[in-house]
């Protein structure tokens, strides 16, 4: 494998002020909304906004070939071996800057108007900015450690945002679980780094990216790519450790749609696209990346298929999209997967943000059978749904179609590439396929039970102001337009191939041919097949899907309960540890620790209870004990 | 000799029994101020001529009068009115008898001799005066210190501060 | 006279002033009992001189008179303070640092 950090120019370049913005953004935030709380949505947004500028300057700083990087000053340094708090700009971190603060940016915006009404509006746009500030971190990160910290912040973040209403327990729960579950990866993620530093000496990406292939043993690598794909598992929400994304939609919906879509569960995906390099060698950890994301992508969206929760199909459409982007890594084309990375974030936040303003329109109600009709009140925030509900199917021209175009075409070659995924490639491509036309048909049945047909509910919706609405029309145009530009205009196979490798670039045949429409539009199929067969079933037949439920009785509970993952693990892990806690508490803290400590206290307590008596305050009693210990001390002298 | 130190015990044990019993406090300085004179008896029979007369000025004179004059001041009429403690009394005399029992044991076994006695010895002006101010006289200096302290210290204590309010009940 | 005399007179004379420690309750009364005990050790500190053939101990009955006597003197101004404050020269009644 050709390394890619040997030949590449190193530019020096201030690159701390762009985390620095959403940091300073958090704190004077929240110090300013604590006498006006309107303010603090519009500094974040600022703050946000800010950052945002600084890497589009960056962006247009960064030449052919070039990466910049800036060593702010020595972190640790033991013996030989030393860390910088480094930051490191190339084309892979140029594309997730600009996804992150970008999208952020437009969600800061929107959740000004989502939260205009919530008492402690300032602690919320504290916390979005300090997430804005750790995921900077964790893209910007010259080195595994700097991306450890981003890592770990991301997942405070999310924890805090998630149980941002705390005061509903299930809500503080959800955040609990989300904390817990993202401990389990980064536990793997940490020995993974523990590996690397005991045999390479360095965390630094640029140097291992010159060490690792010349000396790594494939046992080694496919051990390291194993665990810190566990901790991506962790972070992007896969099987087995997916359990917590869904829950992770107690939190607002703004949340939902930064953190639990567009940018922190793609850190995975970007861990797994930085460290390319490493993956490479171990084909085996490959194959077992593709396994787990087919797997994940299929069980998400079977799921999605039942759910009545509009941002629980979302959730769930995540968890299955992810599965998409590591199959594309998976398969080696890492590009593709960053490609699908951001017009993933594209559509997938505007559909959130697209649910958040339904959801505030129908005062807090999630329940889609309790929606419909919404088309008449709420124009924009449906056509921007349904722009990206045709974007996220995959169908030409919008922006989903290019990203999984390529993920199908990747997987089908897999195995040229990779000789341990030459049987299962093509599998896996039918599996993809299948998964879109699943993806297709339930984001569809949640359009069509949200906007079409007559209203259901009991409040009376009406469109969102201009700082929601703006944000979804932007968002709503990138997923429209953005797959057309990313393929065509900026050629991200050809931009992120000065970073990691891309294979062969193919210019193939221009986009304005007709050929080129027709084949564009015939590879669309499972995109329409799933949109046809929704619109038909949830506008047209409407008592079909009831009567396809009732006929899989069993199969439709089971992807009701979401094959009752939550309760295998509640089973063969939640309750044991709960046992095991409890007599730890019961048995070893109280009735030991506890125990000692309070019978120390009760000993010295009685013993200070009988020498107290003797005490008086009496003179004389003092004079009288003084006599006697002397009259001892003479008859102890003379009996010696 | 022996009939001289017969009665000075005597005196000397009944005047210090006088100076607890007592129920009147002035009863008790009185006694004190008699054992305090029998023993100046003692150190006269035990040729500390210089000691006997300054346990009769200082302490049999000055400070005696000095402890009747405070209790003169502070309501000598002041009569126990709680009875002392029978208990106490019966403990410590049982410990006390036990001390004066083994004590005198041992002492008596060890002690039984009069021991040295030379003329260059005795306990005169001139010779007690010379052991303080050759060998002693660092310590004779400190203890003039101590008395200056002493006296600067109970002045302090003792005199009212005139600006306190006089309306507060509990203070005079 | 022998030595042990002395002593046991003096022995017989601290056990006096401490049992009068123990058991009187005027502050005043008490303050006379330590110059008892005083006393009877400055008798047996006599006493040892002369056994001794020494003036040693005499010299030290001379210090204790006069630390005897700073005592007497701060001795009673804090009984006068005591009483100042609490109208009361009783030892049992001044027990305000008992918890």
């Amino acid at each position: 494998m050709e390394s890619m950090g040997s030949h590449r120019e190193i530019v020096d370049a201030s690159l701390a002020i762009i985390p620095l913005c959403p940091l300073v953004g958090a704190m004077v935030a929240y110090i300013v909304g604590q006498k006006q709380k309107d303010l603090a949505g519009w500094i974040a947004t600022a703050a946000s906004t800010l950052a945002f500028l600084f890497v589009v300057k960056n962006f247009f700083a960064l030449g052919t070939n070039q990466v910049l990087l800036d060593k702010s000053f020595v972190w640790l340094s033991v013996g030989n071996f030393s860390i910088d708090f480094a930051f490191q700009f190339d084309h892979l971190t140029a594309v997730m800057c600009l996804v992150v603060t970008g999208i952020g940016s437009l969600i800061h915006l929107y959740s000004v108007g989502y939260m205009a009404h919530d008492e402690s509006r300032p602690r919320f746009f504290a916390y979005l900015n300090l997430f804005l500030f750790s995921m900077l971190l964790l893209v910007l990160g010259a080195n595994l450690l700097v991306l450890f910290v981003g890592w770990e912040g991301v997942g405070l973040c999310s924890y805090l945002l998630i149980g941002f209403w705390h005061k509903n327990i299930a809500f503080a729960g959800a955040g609990r679980k989300a904390f817990v579950v993202n401990r389990i990866g980064d536990a793997a993620f940490l020995l993974a780094m523990f590996l690397i530093i005991m045999n390479y000496g360095s965390l630094d990406f640029m140097a291992l990216s010159r060490v690792m292939p010349g000396e790594t043993s494939e046992g080694l690598a496919t051990l390291i790519s194993v665990l810190l794909f566990i901790g991506a598992t962790g972070k992007s929400a896969q099987i087995p450790l997916f359990v917590w994304l869904p829950d992770a939609m107690a939190g607002p919906t703004p949340v939902s749609a930064l953190i639990h879509a567009a940018t922190m569960v793609t850190a995975g995906v970007y861990l797994m696209a930085r460290l390319n390099f490493l993956f490479e060698m171990a084909p085996l950890a490959m194959l077992v990346v593709c396994m787990v994301a087919g797997l994940t992508a299929l069980v998400a969206a079977t799921i999605a298929l039942v759910q009545n929760d509009i941002k629980k199909v979302l959730a769930y459409s995540t968890v299955s999209q992810l599965g998409f982007m590591f199959l594309a890594a998976g398969a080696g084309a890492y590009w593709v997967a960053i490609f699908h990375l951001v017009t993933h974030a594209f559509f997938k936040a505007c559909l959130f943000l697209g649910s958040g303003s339904v959801i505030h329109a129908c005062h807090h109600e999630q329940d889609m059978r309790h929606m419909g009709g919404l088309q008449r009140v709420m124009p924009f925030t449906a056509a921007t749904y349904w722009i990206s509900t045709l974007a996220i199917a995959g169908i030409f021209p919008f922006a989903g179609y290019f990203s999984k175009h390529h993920i199908l075409s990747a997987l089908e070659h897999a195995g040229a590439h990779n000789p341990q995924l030459f049987p299962w490639g093509v599998p896996l491509s039918y599996i993809a396929t299948f998964a879109a036309i699943l993806t297709a048909f339930y984001v569809t049945r949640s359009a069509a039970m949200t906007f079409l047909g007559s209203y259901r509910g009991h409040a009376h919706p009406h469109e969102s102001p201009w700082q929601m609405v703006v944000p979804l029309v932007v968002l709503a145009g990138l997923a429209l337009v953005g797959g057309v530009f990313l393929e065509g205009a900026l050629s991200l196979q050809h931009y992120l191939g000065h970073a990691i490798p891309v294979g062969d670039v193919h210019h193939g045949e221009s986009m304005a041919s007709f050929s080129f429409l027709l084949n564009a539009l015939l590879h669309s199929w499972p995109g329409f097949l799933g949109v046809g067969l929704a619109l038909f079933l949830y506008t047209q037949a409407k008592e079909i899907p009831g009567k396809i439920a009732r006929a899989f009785g069993p199969f439709t509970q089971v992807l009701a309960n979401k094959y009752y993952v939550d309760e295998l693990y509640g089973a063969i892990i939640v309750r044991p540890l709960e046992g095991m806690a409890r007599f730890l508490w019961k048995g070893a803290d109280q009735a030991v620790i506890d125990g000692s400590v309070n019978g120390t206290a009760a000993v010295v307590e009685i013993s200070g209870e009988l020498i107290r008596t003797t005490s008086t305050g009496q003179l004389r009693h003092y004079g009288f004990f003084m006599f006697v210990g002397t009259l001892f001390i003479i008859f102890f002298y003379m009996a010696l | 000799m022996n009939i001289f130190f017969i009665l000075l015990s005597a005196i000397a044990l009944s005047s210090a029994l006088g100076v607890i019993l007592m129920r009147n406090p002035i009863h008790s300085a009185l006694c004190l101020i008699v054992n305090l004179v029998a023993i100046a008896g003692y150190f006269a029979l035990l040729n500390a001529h210089f000691l006997a007369l300054v346990q009769i000025i200082v302490y049999a004179g000055a400070i005696m009068v000095l402890v009747v004059f405070v209790l003169m001041l502070l309501n000598s009429k002041l009569e126990e009115q709680k009875s002392a403690g029978l208990f106490m009394l019966v403990v410590s005399s049982v410990f006390a008898v036990m001390f004066i029992v083994h004590m005198s044991k041992i002492y008596g076994a060890e002690f039984s001799t009069s021991g040295v006695a030379s003329a260059s010895l005795q306990g005169t002006v001139a010779n007690l005066g010379r052991v303080l101010f050759t060998q002693y006289v660092f310590s004779f200096e400190a203890s003039a210190v101590l008395l200056m302290a002493a006296i600067v210290g109970a002045a302090m204590l003792a005199k009212t501060t005139p600006e306190r309010p006089r309306g507060d009940g509990e203070r005079v | 006279m022998s030595t042990s005399s002395y002593l046991t007179i003096s022995i017989i004379l601290f056990s006096i002033g401490t049992i009068g420690f123990v058991v009187r309750r005027n502050a005043i009364v008490v303050f006379m009992c330590v110059e008892l005990m005083l006393n009877a050790v400055n008798l047996a500190f006599v006493a040892f001189a002369r056994h001794h053939g020494s003036l040693e101990g005499e010299a030290a009955v001379f210090f204790v008179m006069v630390v005897a006597a700073a005592e007497a003197a701060v001795g009673l101004a804090i009984i006068i303070a005591v009483f100042r404050n609490h109208r009361s020269i009783e030892t049992s009644d001044a027990d305000h640092l008992r918890l």
